[in-house]
């Protein structure tokens, strides 16, 4: 059953990253690429992590994705005319590239063995306390450089893009 | 939940490989960049699938930190799109080789 | 007791700050505001001094010694050195005069620069630098150890140089200032070593400073040879600072600078330098009799010789200049024949005295509109009587005129030549012969400068003047001191108590000091208890003839100058070698510039145009080339198009990927 429900999420994974990439029009690219980030969500939940995969829509499908619509009307983009360019000269060296990079990527895919368990989100943890609390825990003990670095991140694109979008 | 973290790797893994074609084939700078994000989704799944297999927190972390990266991402980046839009009246990448010699 | 110390050097301090940091507004806002911080911080220093000197005349002989620690300056490992200021004797008389003649200089600068008007703002510059002067003076004489001393002796040289080219804008007196920098470079290199020999030797046995107290008190841990070589290698040091052959050549060129200038460094104070850093380290100097007779023959062979140099000259300032360098090799050769205190006696009255005719000297020129050729002078008696009469006074006094002070102190130099073991009958015969030429070529100035008819021009006829108040008080005061600043010292033969001997005797007395007894082990000591030996009468036959020959040369100097003025043109053609050899100083200059400064020249051409532009340049230029045209190549990499970035990018991922997969199965 939940193999069958992984397998049929993959394939509409793939499908949405396909359509995004041969759409002739970019609001469909955009619209694909929610698609393909809600599916994304439905994996991780189907990995039990409902806390990431409600991240997952609200940063990617609803703030991310919002930017990208926005900037696409602003710009008034409607129709590219390279959309069959990724079908173009198949035996060019970068499609080469690409295929060997699929390749690698599988085999180490393939190849992963069980790995030892070793974190603090078990299953009975996460069933007693909460997958927020654990990963809370995790944040502001082990985590805390890096959280704080990437608000200080967060704070220099803000200022970054408004001085980028600022009219001289 | 062990027995299908290969199902999901290689997902990531053609996910990711779909992306990457997008980017490098794709004139478009707004399609470009969403290539770019469903790499940065297909990496997302992989740690997901790790953080799992290990039962870690690590990874999760580390994919809220890559959501973090792909909102400042898009927040600079678009501002970047629309003053180059401004400048130019277009967004094909190969318009913009300043960098040239 | 004397904790107070260190406003001495402070004092001065203060003063350069407020005119070197804020001089150039003062200046338009009040002029003589500038004067007045100037002189007050020195003649509060000297002041300063007097009441230190009171509080130590009232103690022991034996209890003259203190040692004031300001702060630690540096400090290295188990090597330490402190700015710290000592209380002895012998600082304290060189202090008590720098300080007051400096003061009496500083009042005199007062009417010389008033009205110089060569550039913009000199006067807060003129200032600001005479009273860096002071400062680094006064931290030379009271320096509690060798390196605090090197500070104040680089201090003054830097001062020297400022001075000597303060008007910078003429060239001649920009080279004379880096000539006199530069051959002090060269005596402070020597001495730099020598400072490093004691400082590393006397580390070896554990004792890591470099305190006068220390180094005396453990000197005899050093070998012999290795203190002769220490004190040649001060001496070397001093012969620059004090002007002594062979590194006298810059002291009449640095007359470039302004007269109170010359007064004040070049004749009372700095060049006395050298003669106090021996007299400073008698210890050392008395261990070594190689050294010490080293000292006494380039002593007395300068002092000849800047005499002979003197006989002909015509510029004013030029001829006190070689006197300068002729007394002070009077100094050097009483310090070389053990009389420390003569010597140092001699620096006082030499002070009072030649600060005195460089500023009778300085108000002529003034008066003359910047003339210095005695040619173009004469018959100034009249005009100026308050200089004529002081001049005239620093005269017998330079020249040994009995009752007047230079007499005293030559005298007793002369009689220590003569009589002290480490001296001899030739030393003796060549000051003595000094002494008569200093007496014709002092006359011979008075005589040109102010006797006889005017020659100067009708224009500046006109200007003549006696120099303004400022300017006069000071030479009064300093005539005054060269008359009565003997008195101090009159040697026992003439029924005096010769009291600056008892003053400095704790410092120097010849083994019978107390303060640095140990020091004193096995070194010989002799001097002043064997001359005792010798017969008064001796003493006094010797007195005599100094004097009769001394009578001889102002005689020789009135007949040629006064009588019969023909005379000297006929002699100098009657020996035209001689005369042109003393009248262009012997060619010493010359000599060095062809044997040193040429050679050196053309090796730096050598080190500029080969080693430094062809090779070091060459390779510099050769990489930077190389690194350009791979770049070159490079570049053509940079398409611009970002697609092929990113393909290059995938490129690196794959082959991380592939190794990867590597690790994983193979």
């Amino acid at each position: 059953m939940e193999q069958a429900l992984i397998l049929i999420c993959s394939i509409i994974a793939i499908g949405t990253a396909v359509m995004v990439i041969f759409s002739r029009n970019t609001v469909h690219s955009a619209m694909w690429m929610v698609g393909n980030c809600f599916i994304i969500a439905v994996l991780f939940l189907l990995l039990k992590f409902q806390f990431i995969a409600i991240l997952q829509v609200i940063v990617y499908a609803g703030a991310i994705m919002m930017f990208i619509i926005y900037a696409i009307m602003m710009l008034n983009l409607r129709v590219s005319d390279d959309s069959a360019e990724p079908l173009k000269n198949l035996l060019n060296g970068r499609y080469l590239l690409v295929a060997l990079l699929l390749i690698g990527l599988f085999i180490i895919g393939v190849g992963f063995g069980p790995m030892a368990l070793k974190g603090s989100m078990t299953d009975p943890a996460m069933v007693k306390f909460g997958e927020v609390e654990l990963l809370a825990n995790y944040i502001f003990s082990e985590g805390l450089l890096p959280f704080e670095l990437v608000s200080i991140l967060l704070t220099a694109s803000i200022v970054g893009a408004v001085y980028l979008a600022k009219k001289n | 939940m062990a027995e299908y973290q290969n199902i999901y790797l290689i997902l990531s893994a053609i996910l990711f490989t779909i992306g990457c074609g997008g980017v490098i084939t794709r004139k478009n700078a707004i399609v470009v960049f969403l290539c770019i994000e469903i790499m940065l989704g297909a990496v997302n799944l992989a740690f997901i699938t790790f953080s799992r297999a290990n039962s870690s927190p690590e990874g999760i972390f580390m994919v809220m930190c890559v959501m973090a990266v792909a909102a400042a991402e898009a927040a600079v980046g678009l501002a970047i799109f629309v003053l180059l839009y401004r400048k130019t009246g277009s967004i094909n990448i190969d318009k913009f080789n300043l960098l040239k010699w | 007791m004397f904790d107070y110390v260190w406003l001495i050097p402070t004092l001065p301090l203060i003063g350069v700050l407020v005119n070197g940091l804020f001089g150039r507004r003062i200046e338009k806002a009040n002029k003589s505001i500038i004067h007045w911080i100037a002189c007050g911080s020195v003649g509060l220093a000297f002041f300063v001094t007097l009441i230190i000197f009171v509080q130590m005349l009232r103690l022991e002989p034996d209890k003259r010694f203190y040692d004031y620690i300001w702060f630690t300056w540096m400090e290295s490992g188990e090597f330490t050195v402190p700015m710290g200021f000592q209380i002895d004797p012998i600082s304290m008389f060189m202090c008590m005069f720098v300080t007051g003649v400096g003061f009496l200089i500083h009042i005199y600068s007062i009417g010389y620069m008033w009205h110089d008007e060569h550039d913009e703002g000199t006067y807060f510059r003129y200032f600001t630098y005479l009273n860096l002067f002071m400062l680094c003076m006064i931290t030379l004489v009271l320096a509690d150890n060798f390196l605090l001393m090197f500070l104040g002796w680089e201090g003054v040289g830097l001062c020297s140089y400022l001075l000597i080219a303060f008007w910078f804008s003429t060239k001649e007196f920009a080279i004379a200032g880096k000539k006199a920098f530069i051959t002090n470079r060269i005596g402070d290199f020597f001495f730099a070593i020598g400072m490093l020999l004691l400082i590393v030797n006397l580390g070896k046995h554990g004792i890591w400073s470099i305190k006068y107290a220390d180094v005396f008190a453990h000197v005899s841990l050093l070998s012999p040879d290795l203190i002769t070589l220490i004190c040649i290698l001060f001496f070397l040091g001093c012969t620059a600072k004090s002007a002594q052959i062979p590194l006298y050549v810059w002291l009449p060129d640095a007359m470039a600078g302004p007269t109170p200038v010359s007064a004040l460094i070049h004749a009372a104070t700095m060049v006395t330098a050298g003669v106090y850093f021996v007299a400073r380290c008698n210890i050392l100097y008395t261990m070594s009799p190689l050294a010490m007779q080293i000292v006494a023959i380039v002593g007395g062979m300068t002092a000849f010789f800047a005499a002979t140099i003197a006989l002909t000259h015509n510029d004013i300032k030029k001829v006190l200049a070689y006197s300068t360098v002729s007394q002070l090799g009077y100094m050097f050769m009483g310090l070389g024949v053990g009389a420390f205190a003569a010597g140092l006696f001699h620096v006082l009255t030499h002070s009072f005295f030649k600060a005195l005719l460089f500023m009778c000297s300085g108000c002529v020129i003034h008066a003359m509109s910047g003339e210095q050729d005695m040619r173009y002078m004469g018959g100034l008696r009249k005009k100026m009587p308050i200089t004529f009469a002081t001049m005239v006074i620093a005269t017998l006094a330079i020249i040994g005129f009995p009752g007047f002070s230079g007499f005293f102190s030559k005298d007793e130099i002369l009689w220590m030549a003569f009589s002290s073991p480490s001296g001899n009958f030739m030393l003796w015969l060549i000051g003595v012969l000094a002494a008569a030429m200093t007496a014709f070529y002092m006359f011979r100035l008075i005589f040109m400068t102010f006797f006889n008819e005017c020659r100067a021009s009708e224009e500046v006829k006109k200007h003549i003047h006696e120099a303004p108040k400022s300017m006069t008080v000071p030479l009064i005061i300093l005539a005054f001191l060269s008359v009565v600043g003997g008195y101090i010292g009159i040697p026992k033969a003439l029924g005096g108590s010769n009291l600056v001997e008892h003053f400095l005797e704790p410092v120097i007395g010849f083994g019978k000091g107390k303060l640095f007894q140990d020091a004193t082990g096995t070194a010989i000591m002799h001097g002043a208890e064997t001359a005792g030996h010798h017969s008064h009468t001796m003493e006094y036959l010797l007195m005599i003839i100094t004097t009769l020959i001394v009578f001889g040369g102002i005689f020789t100097a009135y007949m040629m100058y006064m009588k019969n003025r023909s005379i000297p043109e006929k002699l100098a053609q009657k020996v035209p070698l001689l005369y042109r050899l003393m009248l262009n100083k012997w060619y010493i200059d010359e000599l060095y510039e062809w044997n040193v400064i040429k050679p050196l020249h053309t090796f730096s051409i050598f080190l500029w145009k080969i080693t430094d532009t062809m090779i070091i340049d060459g390779l510099v230029n050769k990489t930077a080339q190389f690194f350009m045209w791979c770049g070159s190549m490079l570049r053509h990499i940079q398409t611009g198009y970002v697609q092929r970035y990113a393909v290059t990018f995938v490129a690196g991922t794959v082959a991380i990927v592939m190794y990867y997969v590597f690790l994983l199965y193979i």
